[in-house]
């Protein structure tokens, strides 16, 4: 709710620039999004759900500046034979993207489509957004939907041949973009969505995924190593039954990023499998909010999150399981730790448990600490110098998260960009 | 019987779980006893209701207290006017008519106060008789069993609160010849000012929180222990509160001071009347460990719990907090919590002293419509400081049962450790078991490890005990022993016991 | 090979000494054993070798052919040639024990400014050196030491000794925890490994272990101080009296 005067000037300095279509299908759901904010009011630094990142820079009214980043590596997920769908600062763009076009699937752009009087994304759009509104709200989910200016909706009727690959390219130091996916996987289909590159100044992010049963989404995601970007996302995802959901996400660097996953496993035996590997040098704030809701028996849920910090970054975990009563059967997971490569980095977290079924099986642990210095001397006497025996270890520290990334090839990507991180931000 | 095998043994587990599920749920029905529900009948003087600066002034009068604790008294009520009650924990109760208690009551007997236990009138000796607390000094407390030898070297002094006001003291003569200050705080406030007046408030300060502002305004009575340098109390410290009168809240606080190098071991107890309306109990509880000092808190917590439909009982909203402000001092908290309607309760540390320790071992059992918010702060500030956190929370019945905690690691606590291990059980598929664990880093020297579960009773364990001829409830009570053993240990021996029981107790008719 | 003189050791934390003028010199060639009861520095000496925290040198020097060994990281000395088989070896969870002997591998030749083994190269020779310590593919995939028995951490131990082909081994109570089978795997493996370049260092509570691996020279250490040396016989006579005849002795 909107404390006082000083929030909700913030929030109508915010809403003033912004403009929403006034017709077409998705008007309805915007414009209750539109309340929900009005009533709620942006994140402020007291909210308890902000209490470790500050919102500051999310919230005001036009993006800080950030510096473009002259990245000299080879494209993420290059080699990978992929349907190329690309935003520069939140734009489409036509003449590097592929035609929009793929055995199995039906894909469209929001901002294409948005002012047809119907459309299947009508169910979806906003729809799940809503739910994850209750019990935590998430204001800027609700502004998305409110004001996105574009997206790819995604239909997926049968499993197509290649990966989706949405790729985001930051070209303008005060870009500030609002894009909102959604994505249907129907019963007994699988897709795999890549996501790459830092996408704007300012990158608010949606996405909504709809898992029929029987279905399967795989989410790979690496946010692109600019430095100066902030980012808030938001990824909301109801399972149906024996359907799996598996996201993984790698960020490295960026001033300030905010990764929200809200999952509901609403259908029995259902899997939810969330994983993220963050490593950050300096400036660097990094949040992971994950919630996942088990409202039906036999699911299991997982969540793998790791963080490497030195040189003053700011690592944020605050991860839930929530059983519903009746939820029973259920299995939940949830590990989160941080490696601190120096004093003056830190790590925050908020690892939580609300049950209300008993016969289930939950745990989560939560460590933070340095190097392991028994390893480390072992390596070194093995020959190993420190330097390369602090990767060995760093990367080993964070093999577990991406092991859950399920494609090998995948997998395999991540890691050698993980190990030229390192490599690239060796201590002198 | 090592219950642990019990999977070995068991071919066909699933008709077996199924059939114990079916009786469980049976008997999550049936009523639990709370054995010290009776009430005492005796003639007792109120303060009018409400609270009004009037009223601070007169409980300040009924303690003959100097004009310096009645201005702290009425500089707290001043900021409790501007406070709001919290609403974070996770509980639920109807809101409180601040100015519908009494927050004064005292037995009509205790008018001129005693000058020993013998002029203490025998309806309030024969209540602590009865609640297994005899104010004699030749015993030790009852239901447990010693050697004739023994006997000597467990003494346990009692302090013993009954509403708004202490009855008496045992052994007071005994520790002042070791040194040891062991009194009511009200008596502390008159006969030793400058003791007081350095350390109330010095670790939760007058405004620190809703409940411990109310309670800095209006307390009426409680312990106060000093323990000078070097000296290692001779016997176990303990106060046991009992609230008789109806409609009255309960505000005690309790102040005990480890000077450098001393030991001391402190048991508290609490039970109340069952009584259809609730009541309030907001006390504060300070605990200071200079240089080398240990001191040891133990709670058995087993205020009226309310009914099985969630009628009654009390509102225990209390702040616990130590300080180790010494080099090495120690702190170790342990806590029972089985009875109280709801329970909003952290005993915390502050470990300000390098090297120094804090420990948390609580249990927590919620039956019925009970709910608990509680768990610990352990703040780390100096250097090489070490806490650890072992917490077992059970859910029966309709119950909700939250650990809240925080671990914060501040940049100039280097090297320093924390092991958090918090275990939930449910039992029964109508109750809640929560984890709100807080955790913040800030040096990478330290290390902290937090781990946590949750499950239900391990129905290979129950069937086991079955087998072996117990009943159901029997099967319960031990494996949850069990589950609770890590705490359960840590206990002084003359609470063991009464806490085994207890847990049994707690848990009758909610099998499962 | 390995010179040692008056080396006086305390632990950098409580200030303690550990070692109180050990004088040791182990020639290529020969195998040196080190005899002692608990807590007389054995352990304390292959740490001080290899460059563990935690000591400070107080006086005395060590040289491996010649170069000052105690100036030197520890990855400096391995590339040397000196190698530690520890009483326990560190698990490490998450690296690959060939991925870890690899590195470890290419790491020293590096160093040495040896050209890196091939992938192929390396592959081959861990399969044909693993062999005759029965440690099979599947403890290879395994992450370092993660889940070993107490036998295979020991036996992965001297499998890395083999492949890294070090000037100085120094065994650390590498009996401790062994049946006899896997001690006469252990046994072998250093048995082949003796060559005239190499020297080795036999650190050990028990006489057991000389047994398999015979000793040109066994050395007591007691309280800090290498108190006797002889042929392989001392280690038969401690094995018969014990360390306490030898101490009151030495008392006299």
């Amino acid at each position: 709710m909107i404390s006082d005067e000083r929030q909700r000037a913030v929030m109508e300095h915010r809403l003033s620039g912004l403009k929403r279509p006034e017709s077409g299908w998705s008007a309805p759901v915007r414009s209750e999004a539109l309340a929900h904010i009005q009533r709620v009011g942006l994140p402020s630094r007291r909210d308890e759900y902000w209490k470790f990142t500050r919102p500051d820079t999310l919230v005001q009214a036009s993006a800080p500046k950030a510096a473009l980043f002259d990245n000299d590596e080879s494209p993420v997920f290059g080699e990978v034979d992929r349907l190329k769908v690309v935003f520069v600062d939140g734009v489409f763009d036509l003449e590097l993207s592929d035609e929009l076009a793929l055995e199995g699937i039906v894909i469209d752009r929001l901002a294409a489509v948005g002012d047809q009087g119907s459309h299947w994304a009508e169910s979806v759009y906003g729809k799940l957004e809503q739910r994850g509104q209750d019990p935590v709200v998430r204001p800027l989910a609700a502004l998305n939907t409110a004001f996105a200016t574009d997206g790819i909706l995604i239909d997926v009727q049968q499993t197509p041949s290649k990966p989706i690959s949405l790729i985001y390219v930051h070209a303008n130091e005060t870009s500030d973009a609002i894009l909102h996916h959604v994505i249907r996987v129907n019963e007994g289909a699988a897709v795999t969505i890549l996501e790459t590159g830092p996408a704007a100044a300012r990158f608010n992010k949606c996405m909504e995924i709809e898992l029929a049963d029987d279905s399967e989404l795989h989410h790979v995601r690496a946010q692109g190593r600019d430095h100066e970007r902030r980012a808030a996302t938001h990824m909301f995802a109801l399972l149906g039954a024996r359907s799996q959901f598996k996201s993984f996400t790698l960020t490295v660097n960026g001033r300030l990023t905010r990764n929200e996953i809200y999952t509901e496993l609403s259908g029995e035996n259902s899997s939810a499998h969330i994983a993220g590997a963050c490593v950050g040098d300096g400036e660097f704030h990094h949040d992971d909010t994950v919630f996942v809701t088990h409202d039906a028996e036999n699911c299991d849920s997982r969540q793998v999150f790791k963080k490497v910090l030195r040189n003053g970054a700011t690592g944020v975990f605050q991860g839930k399981i929530l059983v519903k009563p009746g939820a029973q059967k259920t299995d939940g997971y949830q590990i989160s730790q941080s490696l601190l490569l120096d004093d003056d980095s830190q790590f925050l977290a908020k690892p939580e448990l609300e049950i209300y079924a008993d016969d289930v099986a939950c745990s989560h642990g939560s460590t933070s600490g340095a190097i392991n210095e028994e390893a480390l001397f072992y390596l070194r006497a093995r020959g190993i110098e420190r330097a390369e025996a602090t990767d060995l270890l760093t990367l080993a520290f964070l093999r577990e998260a991406v092991e859950e990334i399920e494609s090998e090839t995948l997998a395999d990507e991540i890691v050698s960009r993980l190990m030229a991180w390192l490599l690239r931000h060796r201590p002198e | 019987m090592t219950i642990s095998s019990v999977t070995e043994v068991m071919d066909d587990e699933r008709s077996v779980k199924d059939g114990v599920d079916q009786e469980t749920v049976d008997a999550v029905q049936k009523i639990s006893s709370y054995k010290h529900g009776w009430e005492t009948d005796i003639e007792t003087e109120y303060a009018p209701k409400g609270l009004t600066p009037d009223i601070v002034r007169l409980i300040s009068e009924k303690n003959e207290e100097p004009d310096w604790m009645t201005e702290w008294r009425l500089q707290a009520y001043e900021r409790w006017l501007q406070m709001k009650e919290p609403d974070w924990a996770m509980v639920d109760y109807p809101d409180i008519d601040f100015q519908d208690q009494y927050y004064y009551a005292r037995p009509k007997s205790m008018e001129t106060k005693p000058k020993s236990l013998d002029e203490v009138d025998p309806k309030l000796l024969e209540t602590y008789e009865k609640l297994g607390i005899p104010l004699k000094e030749q015993l030790i407390l009852a239901g447990v069993e010693v050697d004739e030898e023994d006997i000597a070297n467990r003494k346990v002094a009692v302090d013993a609160v009954f509403d708004s006001v202490s009855v008496g003291t045992t052994f007071q003569s005994e520790l002042k010849k070791a040194g040891v200050i062991f009194c009511p705080i009200s008596e502390a406030v008159r006969d030793h000012p400058e003791l007081v007046r350095k350390y109330l408030g010095s670790v939760v300060p007058m405004s620190d929180n809703f409940y411990a502002t109310l309670n800095s305004a209006v307390y009426s009575d409680g312990s106060f222990v000093y323990v000078p340098p070097n000296v290692r109390c001779p016997m176990e410290l303990s106060t046991y509160f009992r609230i008789n009168a109806e409609n009255t809240g309960q505000f005690e606080r309790t102040l005990i001071i480890a000077d450098k190098g001393s030991y001391v071991s402190y048991l508290e107890g609490c039970t109340a009347p069952q009584r259809d309306t609730s009541q309030l109990h907001a006390a504060v509880v300070e605990l200071i460990a200079e240089e080398d000092a240990e001191i040891k808190y133990s709670t058995v917590q087993n205020w009226y719990p309310g009914d099985e439909y969630g009628k009654g009982g009390i509102y225990n909203f209390v702040t616990k907090r130590a300080d180790c402000r010494g080099d090495r001092a120690k702190v170790m908290w342990t806590q029972v919590e089985t009875g109280s309607a709801v329970t909003w309760k952290y005993p915390s540390c502050v470990l300000r002293g390098d090297d120094s320790q804090g420990e948390f071992y609580s249990i927590a059992i919620t039956n019925n419509y009970q709910q608990a918010d509680t768990g610990t702060k352990m703040v780390h500030l100096g250097r090489n400081t070490k806490s650890r956190i072992v917490s077992k929370g059970i859910s029966a019945g309709k119950a909700q049962n939250t650990y809240r905690g925080l671990v914060s690691m501040h940049p100039k606590a280097k090297n320093s450790r924390n092991y958090t291990q918090c275990d939930s059980l449910l039992i029964g598929d109508q109750c809640g078991a929560h984890t709100v664990p807080y955790i913040e880093v800030k040096n990478n020297s330290s290390r902290v490890e937090h781990e946590a579960t949750t499950s239900k009773v391990d129905d290979d364990q129950l069937f086991y005990c079955r087998a072996r001829g117990m009943d159901e409830e029997e099967a319960v009570a031990l494996v949850v022993n069990g589950f609770c053993k890590e705490v359960l240990q840590e206990l002084p021996m003359e609470f063991a016991m009464e806490a085994q029981q207890l847990v049994a107790i707690s848990l009758e008719g909610s099998v499962g | 090979m390995l010179k040692i003189k008056n080396l006086k050791v305390e632990l950098t934390a409580k200030g303690k000494s550990i070692l109180k003028g050990v004088d040791l010199s182990v020639e290529a060639g020969s195998v040196h054993a080190i005899m002692g009861p608990n807590g007389s520095g054995k352990s304390t000496l292959s740490y001080v070798l290899s460059g563990r925290e935690g000591y400070t040198v107080t006086d005395g020097s060590v040289t491996l052919d010649g170069t000052d060994l105690l100036d030197l990281e520890p990855e400096e000395r391995a590339a040397l040639g000196l190698f530690l088989a520890f009483q326990y070896p560190t698990e490490i969870p998450g690296v690959g024990n060939m991925t870890f002997l690899r590195t470890a591998l290419n790491a020293q030749r590096k160093a040495r400014g040896e050209p890196e083994m091939s992938s192929g190269e390396f592959l081959k020779e861990v399969r044909e050196k693993s062999r005759t310590l029965q440690i099979d593919s599947e403890m290879l995939k395994r992450s370092v030491n993660v889940g070993f028995s107490g036998g295979e951490k020991k036996r992965n131990e001297i499998l890395q000794m083999i492949m890294l082909e070090p000037k100085l081994c120094v065994l650390d109570e590498t009996d401790s925890g062994l049946d006899v089978d896997a001690m006469k795997l252990v046994a072998k493996g250093v048995n082949e490994l003796r060559h005239s370049g190499r020297g080795f260092l036999v650190i050990t509570h028990y006489q057991r272990l000389l047994d398999h691996i015979q000793p040109d020279v066994v050395h007591i250490m007691v309280n800090g101080r290498i108190v006797k040396s002889g042929t392989a016989e001392l280690a038969l006579e401690v094995e018969k009296n014990g360390y306490a005849d030898m101490m009151v002795e030495l008392a006299e």
